[in-house]
């Protein structure tokens, strides 16, 4: 009872915390300096349509590289907490319907998640969002084949290449001296072109294929397969 | 915008109200993630700018002014950081109560406090 | 030179490549984690050379090839390399500590621990607040993962609350770095100040401060933290406590900034209320690393506060107290954690297994030591300066706590340390050889402990060699440990020598002279009975000679500082003697309670001192000059008197004195406590010449008086040969105390004179007694009798001693009792010399007893055979004697240079003509006195001897009641509670109050501490629960609006 009304009283506290917040709240109007910065530099400096994009690859590089160690490092946890195999393993197999078709949208779902990441600087996309469609399409393979095998060690090397590669890059602009994680260590190239905006989309496509792999190996791992 | 800030922060509270009340560690990190969510809505929210359009360059966005037409693109840099570190703690929370039911066969918070004092 | 941003890339690319290298050996993937590690130490120690030697400027790393606020940057200065050369020397010696386990578990350990140090390193370089948080979830991610690197139910119970309530923070942290963009536009440290947020913006720093603040873990909303301290791997653990909380306390200290005072004022009393509150909880507990948890979060509170309260002082001072707390708690956290985890025993009273090792006892003595701030570690330089902070800044709410806090913490690490070394119940199991890679670490960090002591001495204050000689002296006599006792002794008997050849010049002063015979010449004398020592008395020597170097150098103290460190070092090896007796765990713990207490006020007395002057000579010398504010005086006197054993305060006195090693007990007695007299001697001093409104000396006489009167008639009462006698030291000293508070001339020079006699006669005594007890084994009294036959020179010895004592003629205490008389009739003091005199009358009881029951009376039959107490106890026994003799015999030699010591404060009051002197109120000649005396005795002796009849002798204990034998027959003896009827008569008078008094108010801390630790329920909704309502009270508090 008394339990009942300290957690009432402090959910009320924590609605008073927020309430100048809202009753306050002022809709801004106009970007500030530091957004400005962004929207003129990603056009200007670094030929990137998609300013998020620049801003999450270069601007703030460091936290997209932090951001790809929270997720690997996720993975890497929960390998460590659920290591040992499940005990009950169901030996049933799909329907060929299910395999055949689930097979097709899983192809499908791949290219269309290497698409994202590829396109990340162009589009509303880039590699967090691509890798996770792409770990989606291995979801879908493992909830329709129960018994499909996912091959480890592929995945680990991708996973760990990539963040590797991704790491390289970033010192490649520090041996060139550009700064660590700068995209321009590779040319600009023409703005709104595929290949362009630097190292940008490389660095979104190792993004992807991280975020990819290690997505699925949570998957995989919480499914309890080994 | 004000409506999906209140709708963030009412999130918010919701899911700290869940993590408060439910005894299921399940529904706890539920509630810990619909908090989460309410956060990132709340950021999204901190960058509208009204009338404005998503920070792309393209057929409706011109880049000589682009920086009239365009919603802040920090917090959406931001968010998207907050939302995969937020799946990983929850997929961290969830291994755990994985491992913690294979221990104990219980999912009740209350039975997991033999440390204390 | 090395980028620090390499620590970054070399353990990204490591970490990621990891679980592939790992496909060709383990070796080969543990060769590169550790070369990583490695590489971490040896970059930030180069940076660290850089900034403290180079004075290389703050180094500002872009990244992205922009320039902040556009891009992220990260900055290294000298706080920044500081807190990371040791977060990463602790994460290499950690992982040291856990190799067995690395090369044996998944290489997801590996993988783990390797990021979560990167993790630290970029939580401290970082300017940007949301990469900040990012780096906050590695650190905290791999933390988490990590806990169940030992996977047991509590382990995987703890780490999930701790996710939990990590999760709640990091979600404030969240909202709050946003807010904080949304109201600045900003999220790079150095575009951010406190100005930037007003009215609702306020809100957006409050999120992000307490955040930060829950994750440092405040009371009460950190029960999460002392499960994962509890359970977790003792590897684990010490990276928790040491590397995560040196990063986050960094986090807050770089949002400091950002904070109005207002904010930083209440988080810096919830740092303090942390503080005080973990450590009496503390009290409490009796699972070893649950109350390493409990001290490691009351650091953490402690730092904090000296985070938030030494902003405004000068950075030398400001860089110690932070400085030092940190790495005190970092070195000595670790250390036991690790020790935790080698000793393997949950509960303190098992870790007495740790006896079976005695270098990895030593380290645990030395992380004890370290922790509880004494010195010459690090946290007592800190604790120093912080408490002159506070008193600067009348912080006294802040200040109580955080000696209070402190207190509890001594007591319960002290009860573990002294329980560890005495426990005698336990089973000869023999601790397992903890391996190399356990033990490297460990040492390495005792290492640490000793040098950063060093360090600090060194470049912070200017010491002479002179005043860390007492340290030396340990250091030096451990060498030639090996040696036997005996040639040990007579080592130490020439250092003592030298020590006093090599101050004499330097005691300029009479007063000093004097005191310097009491302290040096009787200790060497002293030193003569410890001669008898079979065994190999490992450590006693080193310690002995600490504590008499320290005696001396209280003398020659020129500051404020090196007074209060030879004080402290005086306490510390006092201690450590005393828990050398058989069963002095107990005596031991309350002396140093006591004596901790005491110099705390002392330390606060001191830090309410005026600054000294010149730094012309002694502070003995120049504390005439000072003029002592009232609350300096009367603190330092309440921490002189805990000292002397005044009434009230001196419950340690007789356990310390009677349980100590009956060598040991002469120093005690009558040396150590003079330590106390001579610092109010030093009050007394100043306070001539400044004397304040109110009258404190007057009371301090008052309070000597009731000393001398309850001491004596405690000391009727004993049984204990040896408590007797300290209850006697303690109505002797209060008779020296209660002179001295006169603050006249002759009251000077009798209390003095009183001080050099009880010198003499109580080494005499305790060594006679010492004598006494190494034949019969036994203190108890009623046990003795009749050992006149066997012990002939020993009873000369007490017989000449408590003539002396009582101040009867002819001995030196009747010149003693006669000058303190005239002086108290002369001040006008009529009352206190009643009340003096009344207990100089109950003093024969005591004396009495003491002679009687050892040595008058029938032999016991297991007495038959004993024999004289051996040489080396009857050498110094007679040098006091002949001592006594003298001075009785020809007073002038005394009382000449006391006259002349009293005269540089005050006119004379007597005057000496040849053998006579001469007061207002009569005169004295004391060698007349001696050979009247000498015929009274004459004569009813050759009366007695001529008249000598037949005597007949009885069989002892030969009484029947009704047929039935006595149990222990010794009780039936008159010896055996021989003052009954007075006891019966003083009714409720007798009854121990003062420790009733300090018996509940140790019952009330613990049951507090017992009562608030049930906040912590064990259930992690709870804590939850706590986190939330500590955010919305500490919203309320601070008033955000």
């Amino acid at each position: 009872m008394i339990k009942k009304v300290v957690v009432l009283l402090s959910i009320i506290g924590l609605i008073a915390i927020f309430m100048p917040m809202i009753t306050q709240f002022q809709e801004r109007e106009n970007l500030n300096e530091l957004a400005t910065d962004y929207v003129n530099g990603s056009i200007h400096e670094l030929g990137t349509p998609n300013v998020v994009t620049s801003v999450i690859v270069t601007y703030r590089g460091l936290d997209t590289l932090g951001e790809v160690t929270v997720l690997f490092l996720a993975t890497v946890g929960v390998g460590f907490l659920l290591k040992g195999k499940s005990e009950d393993k169901i030996e049933i197999s799909a329907s060929e319907l299910l395999e055949t078709t689930s097979s097709v949208l899983v192809a499908m779902i791949m290219v269309l998640g290497i698409y994202i990441f590829t396109h990340g600087h162009l589009t509303p996309g880039g590699g967090f969002q691509g890798g996770v469609v792409i770990a989606s399409g291995f979801l879908l393979m493992l909830l329709s084949n129960v018994n499909a095998k996912m091959n480890h060690s592929i995945m680990h090397f991708v996973e760990s290449l990539s963040g590797f590669a991704y790491v390289g890059i970033g010192v490649t602009g520090l041996v060139l001296t550009v700064g660590f994680l700068s995209p321009k260590i590779l040319p600009l190239g023409n703005f709104g072109d595929l290949f362009s905006a630097g190292a940008i989309p490389v660095i979104y496509s190792l993004v992807g294929l991280k975020v990819g792999s290690e997505l699925t190996s949570i998957l995989v791992t919480m499914g309890g397969e080994k | 915008m004000i409506s999906t800030l209140i709708l963030g922060i009412a999130l918010l509270i919701i899911g700290f109200y869940a993590m408060l009340t439910q005894k299921n560690l399940i529904k706890i990190v539920i509630g810990f993630s619909i908090a989460d969510t309410g956060t990132h809505i709340i950021i999204v929210s901190l960058g509208y700018l009204r009338g404005k359009t998503a920070p792309i360059i393209d057929n409706a966005v011109n880049a000589v002014n682009a920086v009239q037409e365009v919603v802040d693109p920090i917090p959406s840099a931001l968010v998207l950081t907050a939302i995969v570190i937020g799946l990983a703690v929850t997929a961290v929370m969830l291994s755990f109560i994985v491992e913690m039911y294979k221990k104990n066969k219980s999912l009740s918070i209350d039975d997991y406090q033999e440390l204390k004092w | 030179m090395v980028s620090p941003i390499y620590i970054l890339i070399m353990s990204l690319a490591v970490g990621f490549l990891l679980s592939i290298i790992d496909r060709a050996g383990r070796k080969i993937s543990l060769t590169a984690f550790y070369g990583v590690l490695t590489f971490n130490v040896v970059l930030m120690a180069n940076w660290l050379y850089r900034f403290v030697f180079l004075h290389v400027p703050t180094l500002v790393i872009n990244t992205a090839g922009f320039k902040a606020p556009i891009s992220i940057n990260l900055e290294l200065g000298l706080m920044e390399a500081f807190v990371l050369f040791f977060a990463n020397l602790s994460g290499l010696l950690a992982a040291v500590y856990l190799f067995k386990k690395f090369k044996e578990t998944q290489v997801s350990s590996l993988i783990l621990y390797l990021l979560l140090i990167m993790g630290a390193n970029g939580l401290v370089m970082t300017q940007d607040l949301f990469n900040m948080f990012v780096f906050l979830e590695i650190l905290s991610i791999s933390t988490f993962a990590l806990t169940v690197l030992k996977k047991s139910r509590e382990t995987l119970s703890a780490g999930f609350k701790y996710m939990i309530a990590g999760g709640v923070a990091s979600t404030f942290f969240l909202l709050g770095v946003v807010f904080v963009y949304y109201f600045t536009g900003s999220l790079n440290l150095g575009n951010l100040s406190a100005g930037s947020f007003t009215n609702v913006g306020l809100v957006s720093v409050f999120l992000l401060s307490i955040a930060v603040f829950i994750e440092l873990k405040p009371f009460p909303a950190n029960g999460w933290a002392l499960d994962v301290y509890q359970s977790v791997d003792s590897g684990i653990v010490s990276i928790i406590a040491v590397v995560n909380s040196a990063a986050i306390g960094f986090v807050f200290y770089k949002i400091m900034p950002l904070l109005p005072s207002e904010f930083l004022t209440v988080f810096g009393i919830a740092g303090i209320v942390t503080f005080l509150f973990s450590n009496m909880m503390g009290l409490k507990q009796d699972n070893a690393k649950r109350l390493l948890g409990y001290s490691s979060i009351g650091q953490m509170g402690l730092l904090l506060a000296a985070l938030i309260f030494t902003a405004n002082v000068q950075p030398s001072v400001r860089y110690l107290v932070i400085g030092g707390l940190f790495l005190n708690h970092l070195i000595s956290k670790a250390g036991l954690f690790w020790l935790a985890g080698i000793v393997k025993q949950d509960k303190i009273k098992d870790w007495g297994i740790l006896r079976s090792r005695k270098p990895l006892l030593v380290l645990f003595g030395l992380f004890i030591f370290a922790l509880s701030g004494l010195p010459p570690f690090a946290g007592f330089w800190a604790k120093w300066e912080f408490v002159k902070v506070l008193v600067d800044a009348k912080m006294f709410f802040v200040l109580t706590s955080v000696l209070v806090g402190s207190l509890f913490e001594l007591i319960f690490l002290f009860r573990w340390f002294t329980s560890v070394v005495k426990n005698t119940d336990e089973t000869n199991e023999q601790l397992a050889s903890p391996g190399k890679s356990k033990a490297t670490p460990v040492i390495v960090f005792g290492l640490m402990a000793v040098i950063s002591s060093f360090g600090i001495m060194r470049f912070f204050y200017e010491f002479n060699w002179i005043q860390v000689l007492p340290i030396f002296a340990v250091l030096a006599i451990s060498l030639i440990d090996s040696l036997p006792s005996k040639v040990k002794g007579f080592l130490s008997l020439a250092a003592v020598a030298g020590y006093g050849y090599y101050i004499y010049p330097l005691l300029e002063n009479n007063l000093q002279m004097f005191f310097g015979v009491i302290f040096i010449i009787g200790s060497a004398i002293n030193i003569i009975a410890t001669l008898n020592r079979k065994n190999q008395s490992r450590g006693f020597y080193g310690f002995l000679l600490m504590m008499i170097f320290s005696f001396g150098n209280l003398l020659i103290a020129s500051t404020y500082l090196e007074f209060f460190l030879a004080w402290e070092f005086m306490t510390i090896s006092s201690f450590l003697l005393i828990l050398r007796g058989q069963k002095a765990q107990r005596a031991s713990l309350l002396y140093l309670i006591f004596s901790t207490a005491g110099a705390y006020l002392i330390m606060v007395g001191f830090s309410f001192a005026p600054a000294l002057s010149s730094s012309g000579g002694a502070l003995i010398n120049v504390i005439e000059l000072v003029n002592l504010p009232l609350v300096s005086i009367i603190v330092l006197a309440i921490g002189f008197m805990i000292k002397s054993g005044s009434a009230g305060v001196h419950i340690w006195l007789p356990e310390a004195h009677a349980e100590a090693e009956s060598d040991v007990s002469p120093f005690i007695s009558a040396i150590l406590l003079k330590a106390g007299v001579f610092g109010l001697l030093m009050l007394g001093i100043s306070y001539i010449s400044f004397t304040p409104s109110f009258d404190v000396f007057y009371w301090i006489g008052w309070v000597g008086v009731i000393t001398a009167l309850i001491g004596a008639f405690m000391a009727s009462f004993q049984e204990d040969a040896k408590k007797l006698l300290a209850y006697s030291s303690m109505s002797q000293v209060g008779y020296v105390v209660a002179a001295l508070a006169m603050i006249t001339h002759l009251g000077w020079v009798s209390a003095l004179y009183l001080a050099f006699n009880h010198m003499m006669f109580k080494s005499a005594l305790f060594i006679a007694i010492a004598g006494v007890y190494y034949r019969t084994r036994t203190r108890k009294m009623y046990e003795m009798g009749g050992l006149i036959a066997k012990m002939p020179l020993s009873y000369i010895t007490v017989l000449m001693s408590i003539i002396a004592v009582s101040g009867v003629p002819p001995l030196s205490g009747f010149g003693a009792k006669w000058l303190i008389y005239t002086a108290f009739i002369t001040k006008g003091w009529y009352l206190q010399a009643g009340v003096l005199f009344f207990a100089s009358g109950v003093s024969f009881l005591y004396l009495y007893r003491l002679i009687h029951t050892i040595f008058l009376g029938q032999l016991k039959y297991e007495h038959q055979d004993i024999k004289e107490a051996p040489v080396w106890f009857i050498i110094p026994q007679y040098i006091f004697m002949a001592g006594i003799m003298a001075i009785s015999m020809f007073p002038n030699l005394i009382i000449k240079p006391l006259n002349v010591i009293a005269m540089k404060y005050f006119d004379s009051s007597i005057q000496i003509d040849g053998l006579t002197v001469i007061s207002e109120l009569g005169h004295w000649n004391g060698n007349l006195v001696m050979y009247v005396t000498m015929a009274v005795f004459a004569i009813p002796f050759i009366l007695l001897l001529v008249l000598k009849g037949k005597t007949q002798k009885v069989k002892q204990f030969n009484i029947v009641y009704a047929a039935e034998r006595p149990e222990s027959p010794q009780t039936t003896h008159v010896a055996h509670n021989m003052y009954a009827h007075f006891r019966k008569a003083l009714g409720k008078w007798t009854l121990p109050r003062v420790q009733l008094f300090w018996d509940s108010v140790a019952e009330w801390s613990h049951t507090l501490g017992g009562f608030f630790r049930r906040v912590y329920t064990g259930n992690g909704q709870t804590y939850i629960l706590h986190i939330v309502v500590y955010i919305v009270v500490m919203y309320v508090v601070m008033g955000v609006k």
